[in-house]
């Protein structure tokens, strides 16, 4: 940790913080936009910071800034415990913190081939190439996208914890828009994960474009799917969004010291089918939620959330751990250095079952069978659900029929959860970026499951 | 050093390094922001960032690269990454150079004094406002309350000659309060964004958001389909009218053939009574500007016009392929200016405005025989491809002869909003801004709105 950290620590405990932290960010990406064969971007960008925070009976003052001066460190570091002794002496309620990090460790990224190393050239050609395997007949546009990020991390507290970092991900995008008359169809599909270059080289961009384009031709011949309660046969993209919006969310810890969770209650008891496991795993290899460590210096962690069925735990930083004493689980996150630490998801999914996706299918005498995503959202205290599907197919006497447009599922959650009747063995996680209930605050997450059938409420389209 | 006169500093310094052409947008933000949780302070932030995107061109080369200012040996390397980067792009045969013509001047009410002044604890006298307003109303408290303040500089400079500077400040806020405990429990949820402090009315939006919770909490499961006429509330319309209309008139989607409204300049897209403009130049506007973020001057414009499609918005570079005018590159989001010289300029509305009627929300609901009110969703999402959307209703109250009826929950709002363009049954008159959902460019102007042919779908 270099000298002007050392200075600000100093000055965090002299201004009067019972404990603090600062965090050192360096952010390189590399981003390609190809549409239609010709580069819409190319962007190399790097951003450098640092924030510090105060904790101060139980309120927490942050400052950061970009600067390399030592004495703007320190400025910060007394700002931030300023800030936090006004918002203590404001009325809110002391609390201890848990499980604060203590000694030096240095964690490595698990990457084989460094994505820097790769030429731009290289990249451009991936979009490209894409790109042109996306074309075909009805696609009005394409656009083919490479993405790499690498942020390299220093942490140190008052306690004496010291932690370095780096997290590296990469991720290849295509869309195609299919156009008949006046109607378009997207469809769209990102391949990402937590790993250097050696990800991209397994991927095949030609058949990626190629099966992304007939997938939006396709869905010029969709219908519009039934609406109302529906035997609803969720693809691994629709169960990782009822993991994450509605029992992830709200399983996140400060939801439940805020008692504004729906499942602030629930520990032990039954909140789905026997069916049913839930986990949150940072240390999932691969994962695009995948972290080393949290953004306060606390290893990743597999929390398991449902066990067939029965509800277990929470997520947690080192604040909800204090509160509801309990160990931390590597949640605490932040979006970038200048940014508060929120409990945040990691990669979030349902736990694959014993059925064999094509056993529930044949199963399944009248229903919807999703395909891919495109958005959700949470509803902590109500427990509602919201997915956007990309796409979806009727399933009539078993097979696979009619291809339905995409539709919006919703519900209460646990009655969903306690209508699942099947879980298949095929598993599939997904990349995205979750945002806390704001316009801003986003970090990388996975989410996933196997395909669950149950009854879910389907409209839209 | 003010680190902004770095700008034409790096233009000069591309330039020399052998780029033909350069442009530089450096901008500087200030933010506090204050989190309210369970009805106290719990966080606040104090924050502060400098950073420069910076876009060169060599024949038909492009790069652009961006990187944090923190000092100025921070230029030469983003130059160097730039030049770097031209070596490794395909020449674009559609480039034809940078912006060329700057405006002049400020956007009155833009930016504000007092707001920019206004540090952490000043936030938290608004804060603490709302939550006093919010939890007057017996068994509601506020969970979770977000309030963020912006000031922010920028200056944009170019090898054409150009060098414009704009400034702005912003006040945010994602708000939410919950009535009951246990589980009986409902969420109310409002956001509000303005140029200035003064103008948010934080114990008005405390009521409203304990009256949302109050009424979620109140509200019943809704069972069947109701289609009738849908009035929704500016909050959720304007997310709709940014997905769509906005996306739809992005000179970039049109030149990609992304978008449902390629080739149909002259063509009715709207009810008559629907006019919509991009006004830059609007006194007060969240995105307000007499340059836009590559420099070029701005000009208010009528996208529909009595329900016929104008025209697009766009770049300087979408603007010469579309024989379009240009002055509608924008980087800085209308919820949030973070990040904003990250990327590249975007092909986007700016103050996109629906031109009022004379109703109130009173006199809109006063007409619907049979149909629902919709205050809030949760999240107003649609495919701006299709139009179709189906969202989740949080808020809504069931309408029949004119009337407020019960309120429910755990239905969707079904339709399509492009024939919903075109079904507009009532406009209101109050207007309010509302940025996109997830803080890219673009703030909509909208007021309530009544819609036929949308229908409510419920438990079954």
């Amino acid at each position: 940790m270099s000298d002007p950290f050392s200075a600000a620590l100093r000055a965090l405990e002299t201004a009067g913080a019972t404990f603090g932290d600062l965090r050192k960010e360096d952010r390189r990406a590399f981003a390609v936009r190809m549409a239609n064969g010709q580069v819409e971007s190319v962007n190399e960008m790097r951003r450098s910071g640092w924030g510090v925070r105060a904790f101060v009976d139980g309120a927490w003052g942050y400052a950061s800034g970009t600067s390399g001066k030592a004495s703007d460190l320190v400025a910060a570091a007394k700002r931030a415990t300023a800030i936090a002794k006004a918002n203590a002496a404001a009325g809110v309620p002391k609390t201890r913190l848990r499980g604060i990090p203590t000694g030096t460790k240095t964690y490595r990224a698990a990457v084989r081939i460094e994505p820097a190393d790769i030429g731009g050239e290289e990249k451009v050609a991936l979009a490209g190439e894409l790109c042109t395997a996306l074309a075909g007949e009805r696609i009005a546009s394409t656009l083919g996208f490479y993405n790499e990020a690498e942020q390299r991390c220093e942490l140190a507290n008052t306690a004496g914890g010291r932690r370095t970092w780096r997290e590296v991900r990469v991720r290849l995008g295509a869309q195609a828009i299919a156009q008949e008359g006046d109607r378009q169809e997207m469809a769209i599909e990102i391949k990402d994960a937590s790993a250097g270059w050696e990800f991209i080289k397994t991927l095949d961009p030609v058949a990626f474009g190629r099966e992304m384009g007939q997938e939006a031709r396709e869905r010029l011949r969709a219908i519009k799917p039934p609406a109302g309660l529906q035997t609803v046969i969720l693809d691994p993209d629709a169960s990782g969004l009822l993991a994450h919006e509605v029992m992830g969310h709200a399983s996140e810890g400060d939801e439940i010291v805020k008692r504004r969770s729906f499942l602030s209650t629930v520990v032990g008891k039954r909140v789905g089918s026997s069916l049913v496991t839930m986990f949150d795993d940072g240390t999932l290899p691969g994962g695009h939620g995948t972290i080393p460590v949290d953004s306060e210096g606390t290893p990743a962690h597999k929390t398991t959330i449902i066990d067939r069925g029965v509800y277990q735990g929470y997520m947690q930083s080192l604040e909800t751990a204090g509160s509801l004493k309990v160990r931390p689980t590597g949640n605490g996150r932040a979006q970038d250095f200048g940014r508060r630490v929120w409990v945040r998801m990691t990669n979030t999914y349902f736990a694959p079952g014993r059925d064999a996706k094509d056993d529930i299918l044949a199963d399944t005498k009248d229903g919807i069978l999703t395909k891919g995503w495109i958005s959700g959202m949470e509803d902590i205290v109500g427990g509602g659900f919201q997915a956007v599907t990309m796409s979806g197919f009727l399933v009539q006497d078993g097979e696979i029929a009619q291809r339905v447009r995409g539709m919006t599922l919703t519900g209460k959650a646990l009655a969903i959860l306690k209508s699942v009747d099947r879980v298949s063995k095929e598993f599939a996680m997904q990349g995205g970026t979750c945002g806390k209930g704001e316009a801003d605050d986003y970090v990388p997450v996975g989410t996933g499951g196997p395909y669950m059938r149950a009854k879910v409420v389907v409209g839209g389209g | 050093m003010d680190l902004l006169d770095l700008a034409p500093d790096a233009v000069k310094k591309a330039l020399a390094a052998g780029a033909e052409q350069a442009e530089a947008y450096a901008i500087r933000y200030a933010t506090r922001h204050v989190y309210m949780e369970d009805d106290v302070p719990k966080v606040a932030e104090d924050r502060e960032e400098t950073g420069l995107g910076l876009k060169v061109a060599q024949g038909k080369r492009v790069a652009f690269t961006s990187t944090t200012l923190a000092r100025a040996s921070d230029v030469p390397a983003a130059v160097r990454t730039a030049i770097r980067g031209l070596a490794q792009v395909p020449e674009d045969p559609d480039f034809a150079g940078l912006a060329t013509a700057a405006g002049r001047g400020e956007v009155a009410a833009v930016y504000d004094a007092a707001t920019a002044e206004t540090g952490v604890d000043g936030l938290l006298e608004g804060a603490q406002d709302f939550v006093r307003a919010a939890v007057e109303t017996k068994g509601v408290s506020v969970p979770k309350a977000t309030f963020r303040l912006q000031a922010y500089a920028q200056r944009i400079a170019n090898s054409n000659g150009i060098d414009a500077s704009h400034r702005g400040t912003l006040v945010f806020g994602y708000l939410t309060a919950k009535a009951g405990s246990g589980s009986d429990v409902g969420e109310g949820i409002v956001h509000g964004v303005r140029p200035a402090l003064r103008n948010l009315d934080f114990p008005e939006l405390g009521r409203t958001c304990a009256r949302r919770a109050k009424e979620n909490r109140e509200a019943e499961t809704y069972h069947g389909k109701l289609a009738g006429v849908a009035v929704l509330d500016p909050e959720e319309i304007g997310a709709l009218f940014l997905q769509s209309v906005g996306a739809a008139v992005a000179g970039q989607n049109i030149q990609k053939k992304r978008s449902p409204w390629v080739g149909k300049v002259g063509q009715e897209v709207g009810s008559a009574s629907l006019t919509i403009r991009d006004k830059p130049r609007m006194p007060g506007g969240i995105l307000s500007a007499t340059s836009d973020d590559e420099g070029a001057a701005t000009k208010d414009r009528t996208l529909v016009g009595a329900g016929i499609l104008k025209g697009y918005v766009a770049d300087t570079y979408h603007a010469r392929l579309l024989g379009a005018e240009a002055g509608n590159a924008l980087r800085r989001g209308a919820a949030s200016l973070e990040g904003a010289y990250l990327h590249p300029a975007e092909n986007a509305v700016s103050n996109l405005v629906l031109e009022p009627g004379v109703k109130s929300l009173e006199d809109l609901l006063a007409e619907v025989d049979r149909g629902v009110y919709v205050e809030k969703f949760a999240a107003p999402e649609l495919n701006p491809f299709s139009g179709a959307f189906a969202c989740e209703v949080r808020n809504a109250t069931l309408i029949e002869k004119g009337e407020r009826k019960a309120h429910v929950k755990y239905a969707l709002l079904t339709g399509n909003f492009y024939d919903g363009l075109k079904n507009v049954d009532g406009i209101g008159r109050d207007l309010t801004p509302v940025p996109t959902f997830y803080g890219s460019p673009g703030c909509a102007y909208v007021p309530p709105m009544a819609f036929a042919g949308f229908e409510l779908v419920g438990q079954t």
